[in-house]
């Protein structure tokens, strides 16, 4: 039988090795296929996504991680990932409009806030000033500045990572200006009234980090984006891009390894040689591209050791590894109509102080933030008529599992998903325990499992100021360790999200191509 | 917006010449960073640690003891193989499975088994499994003539979803069991023993004679020891009855009604294909919210042929299957009337699967081209991969010839 299965290990050369079939692997893998490239991919799991997954159980079929997908557009004024899944890939998926932000609910009572939060420019305004009245003003600056923050951005995408310096001081001062610091500083500098950085901060958690933390650069951009191209989500979930972009790849001649999890990256002299799988699979390749964190790539791939550029060890310690995520799943038997849910996402915090709550990740107790999402809101029919789907999200940073035994495990799940039930029924008036069809728990282990990622953290390197989008960019050619290898996805420069995970696939994927023209391949 | 205020707009956050300094500086306080922090490698990661103790992608095994429990019943007890990596055996929930990967006859085949131990049995380092001998059986047959005390064999991670949630379930759990449908009860019973599970448990378990009843003195001294919290009821569909408090007949509505509170149980489900069909319909008479039903998978259909929408005229016929797997691609023939997934096992193909009842979609595979029969009732893909045309070998039936490219296994 041993001969049977080592006939079907691969011992080949290719253009190019993407490790990791998630978001950005497999626009990168796409990509290289649809210019040519002879690439393999190879993925540790049965199943493409990574986090951009979704499951069945009983009638539902649930979304695995996506809220809302930022910069995606209407057909009128395609955003960047429609462009990138029409226009570039040409790939053709049904996705939804989302109608509005979301409803943010502070709990504390002395801070009561229940707001509905709208897309558009001009509702945004009004709503702002209804809640806070005297906030217009410097709400207006905030916008006109997360405009600008955009449009230097795309000058800086388009100079492909060389701007001139005189364009970005004469056009983009106030981007220039305001990079270095954190969303409380600019807001504070904007004059924006206390009540409404509230409003405008409670994002924050699809950040991960308080608000005294997060780099307004990447705040302010990805707030614009949201306002004047709203959100949108796939009708089939997740895995109905996903599925259609591994069968691109497949049509455009790439090939694609699962189960097949990559234990060496074969590096010699400073060059990527190879790649080896656990199965014993053993590629010869001069490229790769890793989906994989850059913590994985140097702490456990590079082989043989004495090839690990101990700058890449420097770098990889001097950074954090994002917070994790801890999901209750429900399939209700209800409708929403029946059970008054009527909106599609809800922020629901205990409090307005953000470093307050982040310093509750760090903990196993009753969490004190949640981010959930009816999806039959958006999409009526996502289940079988009289039921729905709930999914509350909270956060957790992956030191607060750290002394969780097995034995211990499934309770402490349940208790935690306990509370986050409770206090959504609390927070929206609403009851949907006895409702509970079909119940499922995914927590930072569940993470960790499909992906791999450490601590099983969802969200890449934390974003502070000195490791945001901006200060990456600048110093990707000087922290490129090992010759032949990109990086894409959530942990890449181009910081995390489903969007900057989708588009790093692509620009690793150019870079790549780059680099195969100059040697005179690919064939 | 007022045009005026946007061109004259011009923010300063800690002085206009401060500000441009500090954006002139973000590379080498990036640089900063970097510098004072340590080269080492990072030894141990917690999360993913537990992760795999939770969810080892393989766990091998070696028979420790064979306990006779009826005259074509056995009690198997695994051990962690000494000679392995396997170091501990992952915990589980009461009612989960492992797929045993077994080789007859140099064809490597998988089968899902749901323990019948507890799972803090698991942590003492064991799990037990109880099979029963099939008549004509092609794998029972081989596990009754080759396992041994000291025989290897590899397993999965614990697997399945038919556990009790308290979120979601009644306190009062009704099990409906059916021949060796038993086995995932003895493991709830166990762990409401032992304290852990705080539920009651009323059994009412089917068999077609008195000695092919499985656990019949275990489950009776459970009853003795715990009386408010486990109850057995035998039910034997045989003509002559003879042991005491049983039932004579079939698990009828009528039965059910008599042993359990209906507005107020959840149902557990586990047996024969045969018993599904006959409970559905018996159950259907209460009409339950489906949140009260729960049903263990059943491994693969045992006679396809028999569904409605199956086209009949087929049935007899064998196709060709072109297979891409890893590096390899083959024809190999296949039987209208089995799934795909035996079709390639037949042919030494090693492909992935674990629950064989189409719901895991541990087998997710490409249907490159032809046509396929998927039982409706064992249809667990995603919606996209319904449109986009991948399938799931193990509750899929070829219907012409077909390509398709499939995974190879962990």
């Amino acid at each position: 039988m041993v001969e049977e299965i080592n006939e079907q290990l691969i011992e080949d050369d290719f253009d190019a090795v993407v490790i990791g079939a998630g978001n950005g692997g497999l626009i990168a893998a796409a990509q290289l296929a649809i210019e040519g490239a002879k690439v393999i991919l190879c993925e540790q799991h049965n199943l493409p996504g990574g986090f951009a997954t979704s499951f069945v159980r009983g009638r539902f079929e649930f979304e695995g991680a996506l809220h809302e997908l930022c910069d995606f557009g209407p057909e009128t004024n395609k955003g960047s990932i429609r462009r990138l899944f029409e226009d570039d890939i040409e790939i053709n998926v049904d996705f939804v409009e989302i109608s509005e932000a979301f409803r943010l609910i502070i709990n504390d009572p002395n801070e009561k806030l229940d707001v509905v939060v709208p897309f558009g420019r001009e509702k945004f305004i009004n709503m702002m000033e209804r809640e806070v009245p005297g906030s217009k003003d410097s709400i207006i600056d905030y916008i006109r500045l997360s405009q600008e923050i955009t449009e230097a951005i795309n000058y800086i995408t388009e100079s492909e990572g060389n701007p001139d310096k005189d364009i970005l001081i004469k056009n983009y001062k106030n981007f220039l200006k305001t990079a270095p610091y954190t969303l409380d500083q600019v807001n504070d500098a904007l004059k924006i009234p206390k009540r409404a950085q509230d409003i405008l901060n409670a994002y924050w958690c699809y950040i991960g980090i308080p608000s005294n933390r997060i780099n307004f650069t990447f705040y302010a951009a990805m707030h614009y984006y949201f306002l004047i191209r709203k959100a949108y989500i796939p009708k089939y979930r997740s895995h109905g891009y996903i599925a259609a972009l591994e069968s691109k790849i497949r049509e455009k001649g790439g090939k694609i390894l699962y189960n097949s999890k990559v234990n060496k990256i074969i590096v010699e002299n400073g060059q990527v040689m190879g790649i080896e799988t656990t199965k014993g699979d053993k590629i010869q390749t001069k490229h790769i591209i890793s989906n994989a964190s850059p913590t994985l790539v140097y702490n456990n791939l590079i082989y043989p050791k004495n090839e690990i550029p101990s700058r890449a060890l420097k770098n990889m310690n001097a950074r954090r590894h994002a917070i994790s995520c801890f999901v209750v799943y429900l399939g209700l038997n209800a409708s929403v109509e029946e059970l008054g849910i009527t909106n599609y996402s809800y922020h629901i915090y205990d409090s307005s102080d953000t470093e307050e709550i982040y310093e509750s990740f760090k903990t196993l107790n009753p969490p004190k933030a949640q981010a959930t999402i009816c999806l039959n809101n958006a999409i009526p029919d996502c289940s079988p008529q009289g039921t729905c789907i709930l999914s509350i999200t909270a956060f957790f940073l992956p030191e607060a599992w750290k002394s969780v035994n097995p034995e211990d495990y499934f309770n402490l799940k349940n208790r935690i998903a306990r509370h986050l039930i409770n206090t959504f029924e609390f927070a929206t008036k609403t009851s949907i325990r006895e409702h509970i069809e079909e119940i499922e728990i995914a927590t930072p282990q569940t993470l960790a499992r499909y992906t791999g990622t450490f601590g099983g953290s969802a969200y890449g390197y934390e974003t502070d100021p000195w490791d945001s989008f901006m200060p990456r960019l600048m110093a990707m050619n000087d922290e490129k360790y090992v010759k032949g290898l990109e990086f894409c996805g959530g942990f890449s420069a181009n910081c995390q999200s489903y969007t900057n995970a989708l588009l790093s696939g692509q620009i690793a994927a150019f870079l790549t191509l780059q680099q195969l023209k100059e040697k005179g391949d690919p064939q | 917006m007022n045009k005026e205020k946007e061109i004259d707009f011009k923010i300063s956050v800690k002085g206009n010449i401060r500000d441009l300094l500090a954006f002139k500086n973000l590379a080498s306080v990036r640089k900063k960073h970097i510098d004072k922090a340590p080269e080492d490698f990072i030894k141990f990661d917690p999360v993913n640690n537990l992760a795999n103790q939770l969810h080892p992608s393989k766990q091998n095994l070696v028979i420790s003891e064979i306990k006779d429990e009826t005259k074509s019943a056995k009690t198997f007890k695994f051990i962690a193989d000494p000679d392995s990596n396997t170091k501990k055996l992952a915990y589980f929930r009461a009612g989960q499975f492992l797929s045993l990967k077994v080789e007859v006859d140099d064809i490597p085949i998988t089968r899902p088994y749901s323990i019948s131990s507890s799972p803090s049995d698991a942590l003492k380092g064991f799990y037990e499994i109880t099979i029963r001998k099939e008549e004509n059986g092609f794998l029972t047959s081989f596990i009754w003539e080759n396992w041994k005390v000291g025989t290897k064999i590899e397993s999965s991670g614990p697997n399945g979803y038919f556990y009790y949630d308290p979120l979601r379930d009644s306190r009062e759990i009704m099990c409906i069991a059916g021949g060796s449908g038993i086995t995932p009860f003895r493991s709830f019973a166990k762990e409401i023993m032992e304290g852990k599970l705080n539920i009651t448990l009323t059994v009412l378990y089917g068999s077609s004679e008195e000695d092919d009843i499985l656990f019949y003195d275990e489950f009776k001294d459970y009853e003795k020891r715990y009386p408010e919290k486990i109850k057995i009821i035998n039910i034997l569909s045989c003509e002559e009855v003879n042991l005491p408090d049983c039932e004579q007949g079939f698990m009828t509505a009528q039965l059910i009604e008599k042993y359990c509170k209906l507005d107020n149980s959840s149902f557990f489900i586990c047996g024969p294909q045969i018993m599904y069909d006959f409970i559905d319909k018996e159950l259907e008479k209460f009409s339950l919210p489906m949140k009260r039903i729960r049903k263990e998978v059943f491994g693969e259909i045992k006679d396809v042929v028999n569904i409605p929408n199956f086209p009949k005229k087929i049935a007899e016929k064998t196709f060709k299957i072109k297979v891409s797997i890893g590096n390899v691609l083959k024809e190999i023939p296949a039987n209208a009337f089995e799934s795909i997934l035996v079709a390639m096992e037949r042919a030494k193909l090693a492909p992935p699967s674990i629950c064989r009842s189409g719901k895991c979609g541990f087998c997710r595979s490409v249907l490159i081209s032809g046509d396929i029969f998927i039982n409706p009732n064992s249809d667990g893909r995603r919606a996209a991969d319904k449109i986009m045309n991948y399938f799931h070998p193990c509750s899929s039936y070829p219907m012409s010839n077909l390509e398709i490219e499939v995974p190879r296994s962990v």
